[in-house]
């Protein structure tokens, strides 16, 4: 990489930090004890965690029936859900893989929360299609594998199942890629630590010792899970797209699904990261490190993949009146004007007006504005979901068989209750590893850190690229 | 050599080409059906293919801009270069527009008014399928996107020579290149949907306009490696090393593998559900025309993804150059898949229409089936005209580079850009 900084960019790093502080401000959150706003949001996160996993042994007790879905509207939270969290999971893998590639230096100040974050949301996805299969002692049944059921194998030509596998692979590859990343971290924080937790933190770091061996065979690993990773970024979504755009349904084939849901899973990712990253840097004092310039970057982002949502809602809509076949006009007639109205006009507006916004340098810049678009996009990410689903499957080829849903206790209970299990994730995830990459933040320090670059750097160009 | 000066032998070649184009063309004329489809579609194919890459250079440019890319700086100007053949470019496709209103050539099956009475469908869609969004909305839209190339340039040039450490002409590229970028998003999607899709008139994908603008992309990518070999063989752009082409070359294969995941989608979705209004498409080339078909997919996927893995490859100058050819034509025939096929329906059925009036204006487009000279497989004539619009791009950008100095002063990534160092 360059050692050669544009006079124009940003420092990424502020406060004059030197190794060592970086190293205290970055490692001591998982030493302190607990802050009281830490134990307060872990009692209410493991309570509404607690809450939903009752809901999900009612469903399992009780049979899919306690749900609203019916025959006409068969999918409807469950898979909203499902969907939403997969994409909010985007953001990570994201990050770490292609913003890697295109040596974004500012993902070093995120990166790290937000693999975090895919792993707990692909978790909390992952929870849907089980549950919904009704009898989940038979989720076996999706393996393929040799099998004593006689001649009884998965569907290989549906893309449910091919969702079984692309997730999989995507939560496999995403654990590994954030693993990897918290090795030589886990050996820092061993380094200052005593007794049993100096053990386990040795186990966890696999006896990372820092030689030049070890960080050598770590790039290369880092390099091949980034290589393989990138792909995945556009396969998962793709493939939850084709579970929708392999059917006949108007409003759910459409060509464009693929990429446009890449694009929407992308956008609703890097909602959840500043929603997560505004609150994180705020309690744990990481302004230093998740900059204005950071949040900038990432509005940047949300504006970016916001638009060209935009564009594929219009592309959309535009072409169901093109195409001049009546199923497809009506479809979207009905996204629009019909009994769903509100959340296809929320759609619209949480995912491609409220991101406008962000035109403005300023309000890029304005914390609590982020914040609240963060939620707004997340919000709209969620309708979309909704308005694909519930929307079209509630006005079918048959008007006879019309149908209105709205969800029941349990479904409600199971949806908050994701919420619960993702927090309580997160917040254990905080107190035991490092919420900013230690060492990759080390690693740009000479690059983007305010005393080597931007205004109050000693010198605008030739620094040495010493590490 | 920071100023680029063609040589006389350099302009002697692109002129050849400039001619053996035009020869091809009035040939072509002169061999050709009663309505001049084969002409007409060439003309139609190699004016969108290069107005296309010349938009694909304003875009990537727009875009580095606005992601504070640092990397290429020091061979912008070659993106800026193309950026400006887009008014070359909406010179032809304003013919082509003023074509559908004087009937002077039939490429558009939603030009014929009588047609258009009698089909339920083309009736539909004729408030936007019709000579006045087809004339004004290259006029509008693509102006609007010559007028953005042309802004961003002379604020490159100005930069050159009164840029200081405010950088406040970089600034200023900056507003118009975050307005570039949902500029052409959005209306390169409507204009390749009028251009290009409508030419298959009663199909639609809403994939389409994002896969045929990749296509470009990708081209845009090979030409740019092509050009900066050719300046470097001459002596000039020394600051570009192989880091920079390396970092192209990456490029190259990325999006071939993004163009190739996004053929998959819409042909894999459309396959798979197996409705007859969006089937007809990929039936016709498939049927007709198979062996474009799999070249298609095969040399534009399967060449770069094998040739370009390796790191070492993307920075040796002959592999580069070997890709590179095969990638700026392999696109090119994938414009040819996507506009011949519809021109001949639209010809044969143009032609059937004429039949009763003059006998044997038909010939040679009778079967669908058979072999259609022009058609079928691009000839001879087609690839003669493709190097004369080709020779004409590369003389453009030769003659727009030759105006000012090749790496630019003052923008505050130069260094950067110099010092580029890929791992």
């Amino acid at each position: 990489m360059s050692a050669v900084v544009s006079p124009i960019r940003k420092p990424l790093i502020t406060g004059n930090k030197t190794y060592h502080q970086i190293t205290e401000d970055l490692i001591s959150p998982t030493e302190k004890t607990p802050t009281k706003a830490w134990i307060i949001g872990f009692i209410i996160a493991v309570a509404v965690a607690t809450y939903g996993i009752f809901c999900i042994i009612w469903t399992i007790w009780v049979g899919i029936g306690s749900w609203n879905l019916n025959r006409t509207i068969n999918w409807s939270w469950d898979i909203t859900n499902f969907v939403w969290w997969i994409g909010i999971g985007h953001a990570g893998t994201l990050i770490s893989a292609i913003l890697l590639l295109f040596r974004q230096k500012w993902r070093t100040g995120v990166n790290r929360a937000a693999e975090a974050m895919t792993i707990f949301a692909v978790i909390c996805a992952g929870l849907f299609p089980i549950i919904h299969m009704g009898r989940v002692w038979l989720a076996f049944f999706i393996m393929p594998y040799p099998n004593t059921r006689g001649p009884l194998w998965p569907n290989f030509n549906s893309p449910l199942l091919w969702d079984v596998f692309a997730i999989s692979t995507y939560f496999t590859v995403s654990l590994l890629f954030w693993y990897t990343g918290l090795v030589p971290d886990f050996a820092t924080v061993r380094d200052r630590a005593k007794g049993l937790r100096r053990k386990i933190y040795n186990t966890l770091s696999f006896g990372w010792t820092g030689s030049a061996k070890h960080w050598q065979r770590w790039e290369s690993l880092s390099l091949i899970l980034a290589g393989i990773a990138t792909p995945l970024v556009l396969s998962v979504h793709t493939i939850v797209s084709f579970d929708f755009a392999t059917s006949v349904i108007p409003g759910w084939h459409t060509t464009i699904f693929p990429p446009y849901f890449v694009a929407g899973a992308i956008f609703s990712g890097f909602a959840m990261v500043l929603t997560l990253m505004i609150i994180t840097r705020k309690l744990l004092k990481l302004e230093d490190y998740i900059t204005i310039e950071h949040i900038e970057s990432m509005n940047k982002v949300i504006l970016l993949t916001g638009t060209i949502v935009g564009v594929a809602y219009l592309t959309e809509l535009f072409i169901s009146w093109y195409s001049g076949y009546v199923y497809e006009q009506f479809a979207f007639f009905n996204r629009a004007l019909g009994p769903y109205w509100w959340s296809y006009f929320g759609m619209m507006f949480c995912n491609v007006v409220s991101p406008q916004f962000f035109w403005k340098k300023s309000w890029r810049r304005n914390v609590t504005l982020t914040f609240f678009l963060s939620i707004v996009v997340n919000i709209g990410m969620w309708f979309e979901r909704f308005v694909i689903i519930a929307t079209t499957l509630a006005r079918d080829y048959i008007p006879s068989s019309w149908s209105l849903y709205s969800p029941s206790w349990v479904e409600i209970g199971i949806y908050v209750g994701t919420m619960g299990i993702f927090f309580t994730l997160y917040l254990i995830f905080v107190r035991v590893a490092p919420v900013v990459a230690v060492a990759e933040i080390k690693h740009i320090l000479k690059t983007g850190g305010n005393q080597y670059v931007g205004e109050n750097a000693k010198s605008h160009t030739h620094h040495t690229n010493e590490h | 050599m920071s100023q680029y000066k063609m040589t006389a032998s350099t302009r002697n070649v692109l002129f050849g080409a400039i001619g053996l184009g035009l020869v091809c063309m009035v040939l072509t004329w002169f061999g050709d059906d009663g309505n001049h489809s084969r002409f007409w579609s060439n003309f139609l194919h190699n004016s969108l293919f290069f107005t296309m890459i010349a938009a694909m250079g304003l875009f990537f440019n727009a875009a580095g801009i606005t992601a504070y890319a640092g990397w290429y700086t020091t061979f912008k100007r070659l993106w800026e270069a193309y950026s400006m053949f887009i008014g070359i470019g909406l010179i032809f496709l304003v013919i082509l527009g003023l074509g559908n209103y004087f009937g002077w050539h039939h490429l558009y099956h939603w030009a014929n008014k009588a047609d258009v009475e009698t089909d339920t469908i083309l009736k539909g869609k004729s408030s936007f399928l019709n000579n006045n969004w087809y004339l004004f909305g290259t006029i509008i839209f693509g102006g609007l996107w010559a007028f953005l190339a042309y802004r961003m340039r002379q604020l490159s040039l100005t930069e050159d020579n009164h840029g200081d450490s405010s950088f406040k002409y970089h600034k200023a590229q900056r507003v118009y290149a975050a307005a570039t970028l949902p500029v052409i998003g959005f209306t390169s999607a409507a204009m390749l949907w009028l251009w290009l899709m409508s030419i298959d008139a009663h199909w639609y994908s809403t994939l389409f306009a994002w896969y045929s603008t990749v296509s470009a992309f990708v081209a845009m990518i090979a030409i740019t490696i092509l050009m900066i070999i050719f300046l470097k063989f001459n002596g000039y752009l020394s600051v570009v090393n192989s880091n920079h082409l390396h970092d192209l070359g990456k490029y190259l294969f990325a999006f071939s593998i993004f163009w190739t995941y996004l053929w998959f989608s819409q042909f894999m979705l459309i396959w798979y559900a197996n409705i007859g209004e969006e089937t007809i498409y990929f039936k016709e080339r498939y049927n007709n025309y198979p062996a474009l078909f799999f070249i298609n997919i095969g040399l534009n996927f399967l060449v770069p993804f094998f040739a370009l893995m390796r790191n070492d490859v993307k920075r040796k100058i002959g592999s580069l150059v070997f890709v590179s050819v095969l990638m700026l034509f392999g696109h090119w025939l994938d414009y040819f898949l996507m506009i011949k096929p519809g021109v001949l329906i639209t010809a044969q059925h143009a032609a059937h229409g004429h039949e009763a009036a003059t006998e044997g204006a038909a010939h040679g487009v009778e079967h669908a089936s058979n072999f259609v000279a022009g058609f079928t497989m691009p000839g001879l004539l087609e690839l003669g005209t493709f190097i004369g619009f080709l020779g004409l791009f590369a003389y453009f950008s030769l003659w727009i580079l030759s105006k000012a100095p090749l790496v630019p002063k003052q923008d505050p990534y130069l260094e950067e850009s110099i010092h580029h160092h890929v791992i």
